[in-house]
């Protein structure tokens, strides 16, 4: 019995603690960026600096939260490797929040980057991706205001605007491989660029006075397919894309009065809607019939009209649908001009049409290019705020 | 060794002088031993004798009932010519004492002087007559200092056997419960009381009771510990199979539900068999106050407990194995803080566990006026200092400190005093295998507790083995409204299982008092 425990006891002292890191041992990655350049890749980290962060130590304001530096390999754990000829630390990947890929890298193919992830444990597929417009590393040295980390703020910031604009969608790398690997093997992935001036904000004085001269912003939407990048759509596109492709979670959609087409004076607030795919095959066309749902309520209106009146709503109701049809028409303009199906409509007549799918799955992006929609769009106004008609029809009351 | 042997029996002398040489020299001269010669009217011609030991006994009592009556009354002629007859006369018509017995050696009289009785012996005859005068110093009942409540009685045990007793008595006042004395330990013959209610115990268990008290053989039982380290099932377990406590209301409670208590002389602290792993978590407050808050705070000692054993072994496997699952705020904060922290965290923590169990102990030990002083070196010196000093990080201080909190929920402190122990072991294996370590050893313990038995039943019982009736966990992880608890809590065979006919709630009358 006391032989077996002693056994036991020198097991685990001898074989124990192989693989433990201690938390001072490890350099937590918040962003990674994905560039091609002169042949190879080039990986940049942004590395979290844990003490110029944490509200213990008295030096927050001057030093920097992150380091970024690059590396650069023919594949991506070589460049990895290379990494600890210039840092003290084990890179640290099951924190990293964001994974950005240059323009370059993108259209090159990213093949090798869903390798990867796919087969790593450390590397997760629950970090959002997303394209740059120029160099990922550029994006990976602005600091960001209001937050610390910038991986993390900017993983944040697709969280908010997917939840509170849908102009662009979150894409994680599950999603994006789950795209690829789906029926229409295309997807879309939002991007950023360094907006204002071309000035690094790179130090951290620079966030010390209330504006800053540039800064990370979202911009346009990256056409994916297969695994190259074929080409952009603008923020206006990248919104109907969502709406056409049921990505809306909450929203607020700008809107014209009746007869004015010009400026769009009214804007609701969107907080729900559903949107339905439904294929059909007229001639030897296939057409696909887009049924919005949505519901809100009224942000501003300055249009006229008396909201008393349940048929007044209506009305403005019927504006809103027509505007909503016109997203979903300009999103579908764009990418069907690129090919490249986003919007999950492979899937849906897959789904629906196994036998048809098989023949023309093949060469789905020409038919994808020729097919056509047909928009049918529900709103329905629940609220228009508490103020009824509007700030002018009760001047006008008044007077009379 | 021969001689004494000899003497084990040595019957008394029908001389009163012999006895009294007798009695003296075995006590080896003492000087408390008291024994005082004299002649009575009671019995004309004949000398009388009483002994006793000074101090254990009521000297009040002594002179009130055995020795006034000795000297003041007169018996009648008959009784006087034959010896035995004299002390016979002297119990029934003289001494006024309750409880009296007749002994026929030397050695009854020694235990029973040694006991705090009084031994009245008489010249001529060879036996004795010993007088029940036990008294002495002792401490008045107090407030229970070790396991206290908000709302219940206060009162908690006291040193001696008999007040104890009573105390029982106060609540259970019913012919059934019966109490039986052993003595135990050969030098300091100590009182050991069995008490039990009849017809609820389980006779078996009873039996066994009787069985494992009668084979301790040891010179002497100074406190309950020694009892209960006697009669354990299991002696190489860190988890205690004796309820112990200072309350008599704990006490008449688990005679209720069938236990057996054991109530030791010269100590507070009673011991109650067979006990189940739960029935440490349940506090007599849980009972006393409204279920619903009983069920909430006995849900909070369950989860505390767990804390105060894995909490430092998780913090440990979390921060050196498996930062991936801490959020990434969190991980950031921690990593500032152990930043320039010189030790690995299994040794950061095993530190400050070992200060905080120094620091514990101190405080028990030294004399209650440097009370304070410990407070503060511990407080602010050893946490705040050392943290600032970077030696240990901020979060293993919390992590500890939470811990050591955590303990102190546990109403009963045997058991706590288990996970003080155990967290040890776990914070080793987190150390050497993080989580994995953590889960083995989780594991080994499980069934180390299903192994166990108290005098018969599973320790874990009613979660394990399973097939207990479903009325058991009406009073397990959480309490359900007194009418609602139909079971007695025990799964074994039991004379009178039930409590309660049914679980319906007694009726209400909504408007009673209104015509």
């Amino acid at each position: 019995m006391w032989r077996l425990c002693i056994i036991c006891i020198v097991c685990l002292l001898t074989s124990g603690c192989w693989n433990r890191v201690e938390l001072n041992e490890i350099g937590i990655i918040s962003a990674t960026g994905v560039d091609w350049k002169d042949g190879k890749w080039v990986l940049s980290h942004q590395v979290v600096i844990p003490q110029t962060i944490s509200s213990q130590s008295p030096s927050t304001s001057t030093a920097a939260p992150v380091n970024v530096f690059s590396t650069s390999g023919d594949n991506f754990r070589i460049a990895t490797k290379k990494a600890s000829q210039e840092t003290t630390r084990q890179l640290y990947f099951s924190h990293n929040q964001i994974v950005i890929i240059g323009q370059e890298a993108a259209r090159r193919g990213l093949e090798q980057v869903f390798d990867v992830y796919l087969r790593n444990a450390d590397s997760r597929e629950t970090v959002t991706v997303f394209l740059a417009k120029g160099s990922a590393r550029r994006i990976l040295e602005q600091l960001i205001p209001l937050e610390k980390i910038p991986g993390n703020a900017i993983q944040r910031m697709i969280d908010f605007e997917e939840k509170n604009s849908s102009d662009f969608r979150q894409m994680t790398m599950h999603n994006v491989v789950q795209d690829l690997l789906g029926a229409s093997q295309a997807t879309g992935i939002p991007s950023l660029v360094v907006g204002g001036t071309n000035e690094n904000l790179d130090r951290s004085e620079m966030l010390s006075i209330t504006n800053t001269p540039s800064k990370v912003r979202l911009y346009d939407l990256g056409l994916i397919e297969k695994d190259k990048l074929v080409g952009w759509v603008s923020k206006e596109e990248s919104f109907g894309v969502m709406w056409l492709a049921d990505h809306i979670k909450r929203t607020t959609v700008a809107f014209s009065c009746a007869g004015d087409t010009e400026r769009k004076q009214s804007s609701i607030r969107i907080i729900s809607a559903k949107t339905k795919l439904s294929p059909a095959r007229s001639g030897g066309k296939w057409i696909m019939r887009v049924q919005v749902k949505a519901e809100g309520g009224l942000l501003e209106y300055n249009c006229g009209g008396d909201l008393m009146k349940p048929y007044e709503v209506d009305k403005v109701a019927r504006l809103i649908e027509r505007e909503i049809e016109s997203l979903l028409e300009k999103g579908w303009q764009a990418v069907r001009k690129h090919k490249a199906d986003v919007v999950g409509f492979g899937s849906t007549i897959h789904k629906k049409y196994p036998k048809a799918w098989k023949e023309m799955k093949g060469d789905w992006p020409e038919h994808f290019s020729q097919m056509d929609i047909e928009a049918t769009v529900r709103v329905k106004i629940n609220s228009t705020g508490m103020s009824g008609s509007g700030f002018k029809q009760v001047q006008k009351k008044s007077r009379s | 060794m021969n001689k004494q042997n000899a003497e084990a029996h040595t019957p008394l002398s029908p001389s009163l002088q012999a006895n009294v040489q007798a009695i003296r020299s075995r006590f080896g001269e003492s000087s408390d031993v008291v024994i005082r010669v004299f002649r009575s009217d009671a019995a004309p011609g004949r000398r009388l004798a009483i002994a006793y030991v000074d101090g254990i006994v009521d000297a009040e009592t002594i002179n009130r009932s055995v020795m006034e009556p000795l000297m003041s009354l007169q018996l009648p002629e008959y009784v006087i010519e034959k010896g035995a007859r004299l002390l016979e006369a002297l119990r029934g018509c003289v001494v006024s004492v309750g409880s009296m017995r007749d002994i026929h050696t030397l050695d009854e009289a020694l235990q029973y002087m040694a006991d705090g009785l009084c031994v009245i012996m008489a010249d001529g005859s060879a036996a004795a007559l010993t007088a029940d005068v036990n008294g002495g110093e002792e401490r008045s009942v107090g407030i229970a200092q070790t396991q206290t409540v908000i709302r219940g009685p206060q009162y908690g045990f006291v040193e001696s056997l008999r007040t104890n007793i009573s105390l029982i008595r106060r609540v259970i006042r019913s012919s059934s419960l019966h109490v039986q004395i052993h003595k135990v330990g050969k030098q300091t013959h100590t009182n050991v009381a069995v008490l039990y209610v009849h017809g609820i115990v389980d006779e078996g268990i009873l039996k066994e009771v009787y069985r494992r008290l009668a084979a301790i053989d040891i010179d002497g039982i100074l406190e309950s510990g020694y009892i209960e380290e006697f009669i354990q099932d299991e002696t190489f377990t860190l988890f205690p199979t004796l309820l112990n406590t200072e309350r008599p209301d704990t006490v008449a409670a688990a005679l209720l539900e069938g236990r057996v208590a054991i109530i030791v002389d010269g100590t507070p602290i009673a011991l109650m068999a067979p006990t189940t792993f739960f029935s440490f978590f349940q506090s007599p407050e849980d009972f006393y106050q409204r279920y619903d808050i009983a069920t909430f705070i006995r849900v909070i000692r369950y989860v505390a407990y767990v804390v105060s054993m894995l909490l430092p072994a998780l913090y440990i496997a979390v921060t050196t194995y498996h930062q991936e699952m801490l959020p990434t705020t969190l991980l950031i904060s921690l990593a500032a803080q152990r930043e320039g922290i010189p030790f690995p965290g299994l040794v950061e923590a095993l530190l400050m566990e070992m200060t905080f169990e120094v620091l514990r102990e101190a405080g028990l030990r030294m004399p209650r006026a440097i009370g304070p002083a410990i407070s503060i070196v511990g407080a602010l010196v050893l946490g705040q200092s050392a943290v600032q000093a970077g030696i240990v990080s901020a979060g293993m201080v919390i992590v500890v400190s939470f811990t050591a909190i955590s303990n102190f929920v546990m109403p009963e402190f045997n058991m706590a005093a288990t996970s003080r122990i155990i967290r040890f072991g776990f914070m080793l294996m987190a150390g050497m295998l993080g989580f994995f370590g953590i889960f083995v050893s989780g594991l080994f313990m499980l069934i180390h507790l299903a192994s166990l038995r108290s005098f018969g039943v599973p320790y874990m019982s009613p979660l394990a083995p399973g097939g207990a009736a479903q009325g058991l966990f009406r009073d397990m992880f959480i309490r359900m409204p007194w009418w609602a608890i139909v079971m007695r809590p025990l799964d074994m065979k039991m004379r009178n299982p039930k409590r309660r006919p049914n679980k319906k709630k007694p009726p209400a009358q909504r408007h009673s008092g209104k015509p």
